[in-house]
């Protein structure tokens, strides 16, 4: 994405607070703070059930958070819906259902544009395409018809149509063959971040994942219990107990 | 082959009605997951307001359709927001709902019933010299109602492949949550799609009288059950499929009447059953999602 360098080094900081949501008046995580700093790469990873994805949906507005802050450059997004927070900066990757299914691979690309004006949308919709020459060749296919790669490439495009500062990619690699999940990680992701994109994922290839974040966040029982440089983390003995969800000895 | 030819002609004008009624349908469910019943007893809403306007107020008959047109999205929009939004905000599950729109079909019914008595009622309309084409035999009447869903349909296809808000219905009706999460507000495209379903609805009705000749509060009901086949032999929530659905059970029981007009009936519902063999999900399937979620 053409943005200028000076323009992103000062977006896209994420700041979240005494962050609690869950369904139904139960929280299921509670108390979340996290940070991510212009331009950085931070993952969340932890066990099936630390509420990780709970916290992707409080974030990004799918559900109502009980209490806490989620603010964005200093703009409070806590609160707002889904279609609200999108016009805040915030570019959403989803982790199965990712792509509308009957819907072209450039109409897709409209969707994700829906909040900019009609000759923005369009002006956008070729730019991204000339990011992505791999989708542009295959402009007028079905959502549907693609492949899990290309349909989670197209997922990021669609994410990038409204020029975010700050992407939240849910388990981007979910259903991915390795080498294609490989690929997303080592290539795509880092390309959001090298173009000034500030990017939080929740990801299961914990090691994968790690090796390219700056900062990463270990969950456990709706809780983050540890913070670190991801490089910090990705160091520690005890790091396979956590990716294998026997997280009691951290707690502490 | 005289009389299978003229059949195609009868045939052509019922696809035509069934084409509205079954594209609105179809729209209904594809973008909002409501599987509504009460589809047919707008349909009549609309005939009856039309035929206020024509018999009554005495404004011409075309008039009266454009009126038709707008109590069916008028009468849509009212259904959707004040009787089923409720219903949906409290999580009322999809079969639920269905029933809900039973109940509100039972209601219209009997509310239009109480109005207008069990008798018939017809649009005064006075006879035309019929027009021959191909072998056919129409009424200029009958050719305005088969111009009317030709561009209808084309309107839709143009809606749906080339505006803002076509596209996303279409998104809507992939995937609701996605679609917002894209900053879709979805509930000014549902609204929009109960006006577009609405007014197809309200075009059918007045349609379907005219075509008949005569009406009663029962007319729309009992013509729902056709159109639910024309949408389900297409695969329910897909226009297109319904447009085929509507065009193969319109002219397939028109032929079958040649034989015996019983027959009308035991075609549309045996072709349907033979598709559904073959293709569970009907003619298009595999391109809808049914979906357990409501969207509001």
């Amino acid at each position: 994405m053409p943005t200028s360098s000076a323009e992103s080094a000062s977006k896209g900081h994420l700041l979240v607070t005494g962050l609690s949501a869950g369904y139904g008046g139960t929280p299921i995580i509670e108390d979340i703070d996290l940070e991510v700093r212009s331009g950085e790469v931070a993952t969340i990873v932890g066990p099936n059930g630390a509420g990780k994805s709970t916290l992707v949906k409080a974030l990004i507005g799918v559900i109502r958070p009980f209490t806490g802050r989620i603010e964005l450059d200093g703009d409070n997004l806590a609160g707002l819906r889904a279609d609200q927070i999108c016009r805040r900066s915030v570019g959403y990757v989803p982790q199965v259902r990712d792509t509308f299914p009957r819907l072209s691979v450039k109409e897709n690309l409209e969707m994700g544009g829906f909040t900019l004006s009609r000759n923005l949308c369009r002006q956008r919709v070729d730019e991204v395409l000339e990011l992505y020459p791999k989708l542009a060749q295959m402009a007028d296919r079905q959502g549907g018809h693609l492949s899990g790669g290309e349909r989670k490439m197209l997922a990021v495009a669609r994410a990038l149509m409204t020029r975010p500062s700050l992407v939240v990619l849910d388990e981007p690699t979910a259903g991915l063959a390795p080498k294609v999940a490989d690929e997303l990680l080592s290539e795509q992701v880092t390309a959001l971040a090298k173009r000034g994109v500030s990017v939080l994922m929740v990801e299961q290839r914990a090691r994968e994942a790690l090796s390219i974040s700056d900062h990463a966040f270990v969950m456990a029982s709706g809780r983050v219990v540890l913070r670190d440089r991801a490089a910090t983390i990705l160091a520690r003995p005890d790091i396979g107990e956590v990716f294998l969800g026997r997280t009691a000895g951290l707690v502490n | 082959m005289h009389q299978i030819i003229l059949s195609i002609g009868f045939g052509i004008v019922t696809a035509s009605i069934l084409s509205m009624g079954a594209v609105g349908f179809t729209l209904q469910f594809g973008v909002t997951n409501l599987f509504n019943l009460a589809f047919g007893d707008v349909m009549t809403i609309a005939a009856f307001v039309a035929y206020v306007v024509h018999n009554d107020a005495g404004a011409s008959i075309w008039l009266a359709l454009a009126a038709g047109g707008a109590a069916g999205m008028l009468s849509s929009v009212l259904i959707a927001r004040l009787i089923y939004l409720p219903f949906m905000q409290r999580g009322t599950s999809q079969f639920a709902m269905v029933m809900v729109t039973v109940a509100v079909s039972i209601v219209f019914n009997n509310v239009l019933q109480i109005f207008s008595g069990t008798g018939f009622y017809g649009y005064a309309l006075l006879p035309q010299a019929s027009v021959h084409i191909l072998g056919m035999v129409f009424t200029p009447r009958e050719l305005v109602i088969i111009a009317l869903a030709v561009v209808c349909m084309a309107g839709l296809h143009l809606l749906f492949k080339y505006t803002r808000i076509g596209k996303a219905m279409r998104a809507t009706s992939d995937d609701a949550s996605l679609a917002r999460t894209c900053g879709i507000p979805t509930n000014r495209v549902t609204n929009f799609a109960w006006l577009a379903s609405g007014l197809l609805c309200g075009l059918a009705g007045v349609a379907l009288a005219m075509d008949l000749g005569t009406f009663s509060a029962t007319t729309g009901g009992s013509f729902l059950l056709v159109i639910v086949a024309a949408a389900v032999f297409g695969s329910v929530g897909e226009p297109y499929g319904a447009m085929v659905g509507a065009l193969v059970i319109g002219v397939a029981s028109e032929l079958a009447a040649v034989i015996s007009p019983d027959l009308k009936d035991v075609v549309a519902f045996g072709l349907l059953v033979v598709v559904l063999l073959v293709r569970p999900e009907g003619l298009r399937s595999g391109r809808v999602q049914i979906r357990g979620e409501v969207t509001r």
